[in-house]
């Protein structure tokens, strides 16, 4: 934009007033026998190139940016540490860098493709389809959406890259369940979303508490759990299943899933009281858990960790002499994986708008242009996860154990003394997760719902540390987890024992956002980065598998949520009967001043 | 105390323009003498869908700003908001001045004392 300094606009003012009548352009309706006015039509616009830029430049900008802001700071920090602490150049910068330009303009197409088309498309099923059709037909529609916005969530993509750096010999089951049935895997955690977002419709329908809800669901939860746990061969797959209930909700999940909720809600004569969308995105953290940990269990019924390893060595020797056809290479495979995650919900969708509404789709344009934009921008954020986030995350994992332990082909390493290194490591981790979290747009937004619902209680600047110094801990203990290679157990049992403690003590308010709030913090740039540093950091370290981070990171923010929540209340009682007592004792004045 | 004091000479600045100029606005609305603006929430329709394709560039969530203004400072503030709204693209938004016949709103007392105004 070109500056003018506005004293020589204003001297040169009256030179450029150029006075034009608006009837000059516009147009009076021709009239047909009848005197009735003939429809005008306007000839479309022309735009010189130079006008074309100008209008386009703001809303390619503004978008970009966004995305900017979310990447390159995570991604400067994670640089900086390894460069200035660790003294190590990050290895394949170049083609990481290309990669996270990627993720940016993967990113940028793809939110603005779900804002055109995915969210307007599901709006418009959302508000129609609960006063159409009954509530079984409804809920059923649900639970298939689930399953649905669950393949076309971004992050996914990061759970599925993630099986190939496992060791199949010393994670049989794990090795398993993200290869051969890795699509199963994905499957089953879709419907566990469907199911949470149908118990979640149905729990808001009849205004049941969801506190009663978090007891039942945590309970087979946790006796899972510990049953796995007891199971040598099953320990190991703890780890991804308790990570799977953090990568559901993401961007794609949480509106479209609450924008039929609301539908329903609204249908039935409920207005959207603000706690409406609660509840749906806690059941949708802690059902895929539950699905993922049965899935395991029936894996292990079928087939033992032998027949794995056989299978897996079988295809190793075979894979290497066939090369592969271009769609399972990359890039081709990511492109094939973005396509393969959006259609089938575009398609689920208009089939839902052509049969059951009877219905046709309007603007229909602009939503083909929005889901076109949605493809896209999953097929380049593929790209990008490959050769950006994942291997920005798996090299710095790798490179942050080189502070306190010897790590083959890392000079001088450890660096640090082993205490000195440790605390490095823990802290570069707790920053990690502080940094992302402060500036994900979801927590500010539940932020916002969270300041509205308690009157001012609870400010958004308060939830949005506490959740943010919630994930930070739970990151470094996840951490802390692959360095001591600690059970998973010991840290989630009696994470979520206290969860319940604080559940019974929190008013339901804060029960509500403090258990979103788990959901909330895990977008797409954060889960693959995490998990990535998770499988990077556990091979460095030789632990038997890297999962279990992200779910540490779901666990912190409840509790620091509901503690801040308990205190908030705490400090707003204290004050009520400090004023009373206040009043009591000038009442008191007054008489002896009057005596 | 109760009678109206008309405020004559006054002129309507309405500007309508995308969410993010809105701060840019009321700031160069504000450095050249303008004392209050109201903002109101809208959605527009028309330029973009006749610009076709180019459309999808057009942000349809305005805001609508009224400044209340005087009309010997009217021709400052318009050109001033002009620049600052970015009006010099398409789809970007419009502005127009409209004549105001009469306003009234509370005169603080020294006012009145300087204008000779009040009834005593």
């Amino acid at each position: 934009m070109a500056q003018i300094p506005f004293s020589d606009y204003l001297s040169a003012r009256r030179a450029l007033k150029n006075e034009v009548s608006v009837n000059l352009l516009t147009k009076l309706p021709d009239f047909d026998a009848d005197g009735k006015p003939i429809p005008v039509e306007w000839a479309p616009m022309r735009f010189t190139t130079t006008e074309v830029l100008r209008l386009i430049q703001p809303y390619v900008s503004t978008r970009f940016m966004d995305q900017v802001r979310a990447v390159v700071p995570l991604a400067l920090y994670l640089a900086l540490f390894q460069l200035l602490i660790l003294n190590q150049v990050v290895k394949d910068s170049l083609l990481i860098t290309g990669g996270l330009f990627a993720v940016i303009i993967g990113l940028m197409i793809f939110m603005e493709g779900l804002a055109r088309g995915l969210m307007p498309f599901g709006e418009i099923i959302g508000s129609t389809l609960p006063r159409k059709s009954p509530l079984p037909v409804v809920l059923f529609i649900t639970l298939l959406l689930g399953i649905g916005v669950t393949f076309a969530e971004p992050a996914i993509g990061a759970l599925q890259a993630a099986g190939q750096n496992i060791s199949v010999e010393r994670a049989p089951y794990l090795y398993a369940l993200l290869n051969d049935w890795a699509g199963t895997l994905v499957l089953v955690v879709g419907a566990s979303v469907g199911l949470a977002a149908v118990l979640g419709t149905v729990r808001f329908l009849y205004g049941w508490s969801l506190k009663p809800l978090i007891y039942l669901a945590l309970a087979p939860v946790l006796a899972l759990t510990v049953y796995c746990a007891n199971d040598p061969d099953l320990r190991n797959t703890l780890g991804l299943a308790w990570d799977a209930g953090a990568v559901t909700t993401g961007p794609v999940t949480v509106p479209l899933v609450l924008s039929l909720g609301i539908g329903i809600a609204a249908a039935a004569g409920k207005s959207d009281s603000g706690l409406s969308g609660f509840g749906i995105v806690t059941l949708a953290s802690l059902f895929p858990i539950l699905g993922v940990m049965l899935l395991t269990v029936y894996v292990a019924s079928t087939v033992t960790p032998a027949e794995i390893i056989e299978a897996a060595r079988l295809a190793a020797s075979t894979a290497q002499d066939v090369q592969l056809p271009w769609y399972e290479r990359s890039p081709g495979a990511e492109i094939v994986l973005g396509i393969r995650a959006i259609l089938p919900l575009v398609i689920f969708l208009f089939l839902v708008l052509k049969v059951v509404l009877r219905d046709r789709l309007p603007n229909t344009g602009e939503i083909l242009y929005g889901i076109g934009l949605t493809i896209i921008g999953m097929c380049i954020f593929n790209v990008g996860l490959t050769y950006g986030l994942s291997k920005l995350g798996g090299n710095a994992g790798g490179m942050v154990p080189a502070a306190f332990m010897e790590i083959g082909g890392i000079a001088n390493s450890p660096m640090y003394v082993y205490g000195v290194g440790l605390v490095i490591a823990l802290a570069f981790a707790w920053f990690l997760g502080f940094g992302a979290t402060v500036a994900e747009p979801a927590l500010n937004a539940l932020g916002v719902t969270a300041e509205e619902l308690t009157e001012g209680v609870f400010k958004k600047k308060t939830l949005i540390n506490a959740v943010s110094v919630g994930v930070a801990c739970g990151i470094a203990l996840g951490l802390a987890k692959l360095i001591f290679d600690l059970p998973l157990v010991w840290l989630i049992i009696p994470g979520y024992l206290a969860a319940i403690v604080l559940t019974m003590f929190s008013s339901e308010t804060f029960v509500n956002v403090a258990w979103d709030s788990a959901g909330v913090t895990t977008g797409p740039i954060t889960v693959p980065l995490v998990l990535a540093m998770g499988i990077g950091f556990g091979n460095a370290t030789n632990a038997v598998e890297g999962f279990g981070i992200l779910c540490m990171a779901s666990i912190g923010p409840i509790i620091t949520v509901m503690i801040t929540g308990l205190w908030a209340r705490f400090q707003a009682n204290r004050q009520v009967r400090a004023a009373k007592h206040e009043t009591v004792i000038s009442k008191e004045r007054e008489v002896q001043a009057i005596l | 105390m109760s009678e109206i004091i008309y405020l004559t000479d006054v002129a309507v600045i309405t500007c309508i323009v995308d969410k993010e100029r809105t701060d840019a606005v009321l700031l160069a609305a504000r450095d050249v003498g303008a004392r209050g603006a109201i903002v109101h929430t809208a959605k527009s329709w028309g330029t973009r869908e006749r610009l076709g394709v180019w459309g999808v560039a057009v942000e349809t969530e305005k805001d609508v700003i009224n400044f209340m203004v005087s009309s010997d400072q009217q021709d400052l503030i318009f050109d001033a908001i002009y620049l600052a709204a970015d009006l010099n693209a398409p789809g970007r938004g419009v502005m127009f001045i409209s004549p105001v016949d009469r306003a009234a709103t509370y005169v603080p007392e020294a006012l009145r004392k300087r204008l000779h105004v009040d009834p005593e």
